[in-house]
């Protein structure tokens, strides 16, 4: 490899990126700092919260995080809280992986076939244009209230998302690409796999990454609106008799079903994209 | 025109092994803002079998549409090109095509791209393997076999490039302005790398640039065309012996002529497009 850099001084730039991927940067005085502050902030917020109520403020309407431990604590000890957490993550476990798919396949197919997509693009932005949490309803009509309704309500938010994002993702590929592996014989499924797949991932990952949360909101609506159990009747429930350090309970274990979720198909896409220096993520904000 | 026998001998010669013909094309595109534009009109030549051929003219003379044309990217709005007697149509896989930009896949490994070509092509496992580590040796990238290409530098991602479609061994390869991009040094090295390669392998060749000297340096024949719309304005013989010295090629015999004749036609060019 020497001999190599030896011979173009611009190699030298080459060998440096692998020998950087296997070590972390070490922990900088900068980094510390951030962090440092970072945990005053959080800290002070919940110091403050905790001061707050029963003095300021009436706990029945902020409750405080001293209070929403304990009921995080005992819902996860008497087991319902389980049982509600589990019901959710079920609804989102059939409807996510569902709805991505066939948003990333269609989305696929409209970038493949021009005719495909004259014909069914407008009808797709004017279904778009529907606020889908307000399609939740039907489907408790056609679902019944039970576990269907809200893979029906997840579904439909992930699907979108995941199909704008493919199929833009098809529309801006450098077609050159294409060009090229076809030149070179390569066609049909395997040119679907090798350069078209590659090509418009990163797109792909933002529109799953996106769609995390709104597969949860979508569970969670589902719930509002008719269910039995579910962190999202749980929450309802909650807030019906003022156990309002209950709201917050389901509210922070929806968040980290996110963030679970995000940190999931974070790890997925590094994986996936490593060849690129680094990956772009635009998060879109609700 | 004392050389006007000569140039009628070499190309009734080439005529007869003639792996591309290109007859009467003529290549139109419709743009929004310009209306038509007439890319080339009426271009007719004849490439060798082993012919290096380049392609010199000013910047939007055609000369990138017209290897787009053999490669079968596009059809001509009118004419139609032979290549080994049989009529383009669709994609010309026959052909090696190396972009401006080098293009390489970035999600594969410089490996992987090297070798993509092959894989269509059933190769034996073992085959394939010997052909992609020649390819990335002749190259110079043996110990990058791992890298991605945006780990490597823009002369290294040149010469994968080149080498991608050289490894499947197309009977022609096209080069559109591939040392374009590159530093006056690093470009230098990779032409003398290419000279070196073609002449172990007796590829056909056709090359397009705008750089006058590379033009003679490399070429068999050089063709020069004109502004839009795209034109021959003249095939030139390059009669400097091979192997050529890459580095001191104003000292080789026939370097001068050669540049000369083409340089004349350019400042004639140069001198009609000022008025």
């Amino acid at each position: 490899m020497s001999e190599q850099a030896s011979r173009e001084p611009s190699a030298v730039r080459a060998a440096q990126p692998a020998a950087a991927t296997g070590s972390t940067a070490p922990i900088s005085v900068h980094g510390v700092g951030v962090t440092l502050v970072r945990a005053a902030i959080i800290g002070g917020f919940l110091l403050l919260w905790e001061l707050a109520s029963g003095r300021w403020i009436e706990p029945f309407l902020i409750s405080s995080p001293s209070r929403i431990f304990w009921s995080l604590y005992a819902g996860f000890r008497d087991g319902d809280l389980f049982q509600h957490t589990w019901v959710t993550f079920i609804e989102i476990a059939i409807g996510f992986p569902i709805g991505a798919f066939a948003g990333i396949s269609l989305g696929y197919a409209f970038g493949r076939s021009r005719v495909l997509a004259e014909i069914f693009e407008p009808i797709i932005i004017a279904l778009n244009g529907i606020p889908r949490t307000a399609v939740a309803p039907l489907f408790i009509v056609w679902l019944g209230i039970g576990l269907w309704s809200k893979v029906g309500v997840v579904f439909l938010l992930t699907f979108f998302l995941n199909f704008f994002n493919t199929y833009s993702g098809m529309r801006q590929m450098d077609h050159e690409y294409v060009d090229l592996a076809n030149l070179m014989g390569v066609k049909g499924w395997k040119l679907t796999l090798k350069v078209i797949f590659p090509a418009i991932s990163p797109y792909v990952f933002t529109g799953i990454r996106t769609s995390i949360p709104f597969a949860v909101i979508g569970a969670i609506v589902g719930e509002f609106v008719a269910a039995t159990e579910g962190v999202g009747f749980f929450i309802r429930m909650s807030a019906g008799i003022f156990k309002t350090a209950d709201v917050f309970v389901g509210i922070i274990v929806l968040m980290i079903m996110v963030i679970v979720m995000d940190k999931v198909a974070e790890a997925i896409e590094k994986r996936a994209l490593r060849w690129q220096s680094q990956t772009e993520h635009i998060q879109i904000q609700a | 025109m004392s050389d006007l026998a000569q140039t009628a001998a070499q190309s009734a010669q080439a005529q007869a092994d003639a792996v591309i013909r290109v007859e009467n094309v003529s290549k139109l595109f419709r743009t929004p803002s310009e209306g038509t534009i007439s890319a080339l009109q009426e271009v007719s030549m004849e490439i060798g079998h082993s012919e290096f051929v380049t392609v010199v003219g000013p910047s939007g003379c055609g000369k990138s549409t017209l290897l787009k044309l053999i490669a079968g990217f596009s059809a001509p709005s009118s004419g139609r090109i032979l290549f080994q007697g049989e009529e383009v149509r669709g994609l010309n896989t026959k052909t090696g095509y190396v972009p401006q930009e080098s293009k390489l896949f970035p999600w594969l490994t410089v490996e992987e791209n090297v070798g993509f070509g092959l894989d269509a092509k059933r190769y034996s496992r073992a085959d394939r393997e010997r052909q992609v580590s020649q390819f990335i040796n002749l190259a110079g990238l043996a110990g990058f076999e791992k890298y991605y290409p945006a780990q490597l530098s823009g002369g290294m991602s040149k010469r994968a490039s080149i080498v991608r479609a050289l490894a499947y061994e197309p009977p022609v390869i096209l080069m559109d302005e591939p040392f374009g991009p590159l530093d006056a040094q690093t470009r230098m090295v990779l032409q003398d790398e290419l000279l070196k390669i073609c002449e172990r392998k007796r590829q056909t060749i056709v090359f397009v640039t705008h750089d006058l000297v590379e033009a003679v340096a490399l070429a068999d024949r050089v063709v020069v065309m004109t502004h839009r719309p795209g034109r021959i304005k003249d095939i030139i013989n390059v009669t400097m012996a091979r192997p050529r010295n890459i580095f001191e090629i104003h000292r080789q015999d026939g370097f001068d002529e050669a540049y000369g004749r083409l340089w004349n036609i350019f400042r004639h060019e140069l001198m009609t497009k000022a008025h």
